[in-house]
């Protein structure tokens, strides 16, 4: 493992330079939130391209001014503890972590169906979001490269 | 900006929570020239394997790895940009 991580620490194996990740942001709730900030922050950071779809319930967390995001029922017990050792390890909130992946290359694109679902207008999103889009629009963006769903 | 005697860049993520350390290096990468070399300072256990993962994708060199008091060192030579 060392062995191999060193070889391909001197670039040989680095043949792909760059590369693609695309994620589907579905949830709404805040846990979700955190590797959403961390994957596109980081995925930037390695220099990839990145494009986040957001739709259902995820859209609340891009509208302006939105409500604090919810902890799943079955967690909501942990909620302050883990809330507290994120402040005391200095991670950063998710929108803070998307920020500087979008000042990286990041793209966030809001689904249109969705939106229009849930009654929210171009203008009813932060500045976090790009544009609206179709599926179609973000599955050409997406193609070739790695699609997480969240 | 280099260091006038190291010629260094010094990048100081010490306290700084993953993914933070590499995105600094991602920075001053933006920064960088071929050639130069920044020592990334952090406190963040999981920089090790992480820099040697940046240093594969971009296709740049980590030089050395170093637990020094406080701090791990991690020294990175620009190959391309």
């Amino acid at each position: 493992m060392a062995l191999t991580m060193e070889l391909r620490s001197n670039g040989e194996a680095g043949r792909t330079a760059t590369g693609k990740i695309s994620i589907i942001m579905f949830s709404g709730t805040a846990d979700k939130f955190i590797p959403l900030g961390v994957i596109t922050q980081a995925a930037t950071a390695m220099g990839m391209e990145v494009n986040v779809f957001v739709t259902g319930f995820a859209l609340q967390g891009f509208v302006k001014q939105p409500r604090e995001l919810p902890f799943p029922v079955e967690f909501t017990s942990m909620a302050p503890a883990l809330m507290q050792g994120m402040k005391a390890a200095h991670v950063q909130p998710w929108d803070a972590m998307l920020r500087q992946a979008k000042e990286l290359g990041a793209k966030v694109y809001a689904c249109s169906m969705m939106a229009d679902v849930m009654g929210l207008k171009t203008g009813d999103f932060g500045d976090l979001v790009d544009d609206v889009v179709g599926a179609a629009t973000f599955l050409q963006a997406a193609e070739g490269g790695q699609t997480l769903f969240i | 900006m280099p260091d006038a005697v190291t010629g260094r860049t010094i990048v100081d993520s010490c306290g700084s929570s993953c993914p933070g350390p590499i995105t600094d290096l991602a920075l001053a990468y933006r920064r960088a020239k071929v050639g130069d070399v920044i020592e990334l300072w952090a406190t963040d256990p999981g920089v090790k394997a992480d820099v040697q993962a940046w240093a594969a994708k971009t296709r740049n060199e980590v030089e050395s790895i170093e637990d020094q008091p406080g701090k791990i060192v991690t020294v990175i030579r620009i190959l391309r940009r």
